[in-house]
């Protein structure tokens, strides 16, 4: 966590609350920012992304809309391009297929095409990620296309801190920004308990760089490079293999674009050893990408070959135990590290 | 000493028993007044319990625990 | 660099269908004009150097081209209510209403040439003209130059002005859900609107009674609870149906649509053969520009000498900005990866 000034007042919160009061703190600072999408009003948002915010701004700037992302993505960019600074809300990354050409062909390129003359300063928010049976067409992550189309920066926050800060830094960039969370980091009542969801998160103004990892756990024998939900099951069986002699250590990405290809070179420079973990797909995306990373700059680093724990190019079961053979979790995340390290 | 209540959240049921799903805040931490100290639950709707006061924090019950409407959930000296 | 504004201080008229001043109908016939000319110099500039035969990627000007003559009654009927603070979405045949509503010709034309000097550094080419001076942006994606459209005018509406913004797209783009979508939002939150189409009769080569299962666009308007209006390709009855639309827009009523039935005279996009097409032997005698100076010789609006002076003006206009854009600067292929971010400091 990057800290801006002299160590701040922390208190705990759950990563949901800590992105509120990033928008919250944002909107308070510059009336320009306002926040629109489906149920994002009385209800708060579907996954508590707004609690709180329609009594404390009004109707005016906390938005309910009708079901039409791409009319109220495209509104989104038209306000953005005249100088206001819009968070649009898509409800599931899942629902990207409705709307997706205001998304990549205009957020993502009208700085582009405009020969840099015209600015889009608009953030895009969307749940995502399964393990409660939502099926196929609900639980899916897909940070991966977007990291893959040119012209938008992408984040995913893991931890309550980081969502605070990388929110706060995603309103005040001037470039189009999708802010991706994980349903299961977010510390919702309503699904399973998730001890990481709650930590400090500091008070008053908090920003995260976009673009750069955190090492989440330092560690020497063996690099697992991740980001969201997935670096809290690295986390825990980085702590369930320590008593065994397994030093794990955890680089949170973070941010996919820009990715902070160093961090990832430089642990696997020390480590020799990698594990990517990711719970988008697994071919031509983000766990491809991360090994390219090192192996574009030097494969030598690289002792044993590197391993992508992705869910597999399937879509994503309903009943549990399929789902749960299919995402990340901790087995095999654990196997994928004593692999690595020859036990 | 003051005590903080789970709230009522349930008009239709006042004898509705509740889940005091998170804390935020660990046995015998100090807190400020309006400090955000747990989330509870009842049925589907969700609150949060503010400090009543300034002090020094005393848990009741345990996170996942049942509690009816009404009941101390932790005590502020 | 000034640009002779293109019909930004017109009169208002105040009642139905009656007859603009002769100031009025004077310009609208010298922006038609100027639209003509500026598509018949990118017609030849287009064309001079594809060959043997046509390669789309050759020449001076590489790339599809779509062109928009006989359809200059719609830009310039509707952008002389218009001012340059107001907002105008196009599509991927754009010419004629950034020429109508005040684009800097010379920055246009260097960006159709793939310049340095060009709207987007040569980056956008043109069908992405992004000029911020006169809040004129089009895209490629049929339909999707209405919602952003929204935005613009959801912003003015903000910050307290009576500004407005005018989404332009075809026929066949009735038919997108964008088109609906932004309809229904316009409507539901009253925004500053005024949505056009272009009803050319040809989605590329299919014939629009064949994709629109209703035969007036401005009939899908109460669908959303808005008033739509279809006229003919008459520069007076579109300037005269813009002029309520924008009325209304400005006044916080909401949005309008307005279908001009016009006329797309050349192909779809250069080098279109058009075999499919049934009507091109009627294109000649429904060219509105020759229809209209007829109209206003007879009403002393127009003689030889003016006919003569607006195509002059018009050719020294166009062909001063051609010759900006032929002696610009080639982007250089070292910066072909810029401008994808801005790197400004956070706010």
């Amino acid at each position: 966590m990057t800290i801006t000034e002299a160590p701040q007042a922390t208190r705990r919160l759950t990563t949901s609350k800590a992105m509120v009061e990033a928008i919250a703190q944002e909107m308070d600072r510059d009336p320009s920012v306002f926040y629109l999408g489906e149920d994002v009003g009385a209800y708060g948002g579907i996954f508590s992304s707004t609690t709180g915010l329609l009594e404390r701004f009004g109707p005016q700037r906390i938005i309910d809309t009708p079901i039409s992302e791409t009319a109220f993505i495209g509104l989104g960019i038209g306000a953005a391009v005249e100088g206001m600074r819009p968070i649009v809300e898509v409800m599931f990354t899942d629902f990207m297929g409705v709307c997706l050409d205001q998304i990549y062909n205009h957020m993502a390129k009208i700085h582009f095409e405009s020969g840099g003359n015209v600015k889009v300063p608009m953030v895009l928010t969307m749940a995502a990620g399964g393990g409660y049976s939502d099926g196929a067409q609900h639980s899916q992550c897909l940070w991966g296309t977007f990291a893959h189309l040119p012209g938008m920066k992408v984040v995913v926050p893991s931890t309550p801190a980081d969502a605070k800060g990388l929110m706060t830094s995603a309103i005040r960039d001037d470039n189009p920004v999708v802010y991706i969370f994980h349903k299961g980091v977010m510390g919702l009542p309503w699904m399973v308990k998730n001890p990481r969801s709650i930590d400090e998160v500091p008070d008053g103004e908090h920003t995260v760089p976009i673009g750069e990892a955190r090492v989440a756990r330092e560690g020497s024998d063996v690099t697992v490079v991740t980001l969201s939900l997935s670096v809290h099951h690295a986390l825990d069986v980085a702590e369930s293999l320590a008593p065994q002699g397994i030093d794990v250590e955890v680089v949170d990405l973070r941010s996919l674009v820009p990715l902070d290809r160093d961090a990832i070179v430089a642990s696997v420079a020390k480590t020799g050893r990698l594990v990517v973990v990711d719970e988008d797909y697994l071919s031509y995306g983000v766990s491809a990408e991360v090994v390219a990373s090192v192996t574009d700059r030097d494969p030598t680093l690289l002792r044993v070959p590197p391993q992508r724990i992705a869910v597999p190019d399937v879509p994503i079961p309903y009943a549990h135990d399929l789902e749960h053979a299919v995402l990340p979790r901790h087995d095999r995340i654990e196997r994928a590290v004593r692999t690595a390290m020859g036990r | 000493m003051t005590d903080v209540l789970f709230p009522a959240l349930s008009e239709e049921n006042p004898d509705a028993e509740g889940v005091l799903a998170t804390w935020f805040v660990t046995e015998g931490s100090a807190v400020t007044a309006d400090q955000l100290l747990a989330e509870v639950q009842v049925d589907k709707v969700s609150a949060e319990v503010l400090a009543p006061s300034a002090g020094v924090v005393h848990l009741l019950v345990e996170e996942e625990a049942a509690v009816p409407q009404g009941t101390p959930v932790a005590r502020i000296e | 660099m000034t640009t002779e504004a293109a019909s930004t201080s017109i009169p208002q008229q105040s009642r139905r269908g009656e007859v603009p001043e002769a100031a009025v109908r004077l310009g609208l016939y010298r922006t038609m004009v100027l639209s003509r000319t500026y598509e018949e110099a990118i017609l030849r500039e287009y064309h001079a150097d594809k060959g043997p035969g046509f390669d789309i990627g050759k020449g001076l000007v590489p790339g599809e081209m779509h062109l928009s003559a006989g359809q200059e009654p719609v830009a310039a009927g509707v952008c002389a209510h218009l001012t340059t603070d107001d907002a105008v979405t196009a599509t991927h045949r754009p010419h004629h209403l950034a020429v109508a509503h005040g684009v800097d010709l010379r920055k246009m034309t260097a960006e159709i040439f793939g310049r340095e000097t060009g709207l987007g550094r040569g980056r956008g080419g043109h069908m992405h003209l992004f000029d911020p001076a006169t809040h004129f942006s089009c895209s490629g994606i049929i339909a999707e130059g209405y919602p952003p459209a929204l935005g613009q005018a959801f912003a003015f509406q903000r910050q307290g002005t009576d500004r407005i913004a005018v989404a332009v797209t075809g026929e066949g783009a009735a038919n997108q859900g964008a088109f609906h979508e932004s309809l229904n939002l316009a409507a539901r939150w009253s925004l500053p609107v005024v949505f056009v189409v272009e009803d050319n009769d040809w989605g590329i080569s299919v014939p629009r009674d064949a994709a629109t299962a209703i035969g007036s666009n401005a009939d899908r308007a109460a669908a959303y609870g808005i008033p739509g209006e279809r006229v003919e390709n008459d520069v007076e009855a579109v300037y005269d149906a813009a002029r309520r639309a924008v009325a209304r827009a400005r006044a916080g009523d909401g949005p309008s649509l307005i279908e001009v039935h016009t006329l797309r005279m050349w192909g779809h996009f250069e080098g279109d053969a058009q075999g499919y097409r049934t009507d091109l032997a009627d294109v000649a005698e429904r060219d509105p520009i020759p229809r209209y100076e007829e109209v206003l010789r007879k009403a002393g609006v127009l003689d030889d000498e003016k006919v003569a002076q607006a195509k002059a003006d018009a050719s020294r206009r166009v062909e001063d900005a051609v010759e900006f854009a032929r002696s610009s600067a080639i982007p250089d292929p070292a910066d072909a990866t810029a401008y994808v971010f801005t790197e400004g400091a956070l706010r």
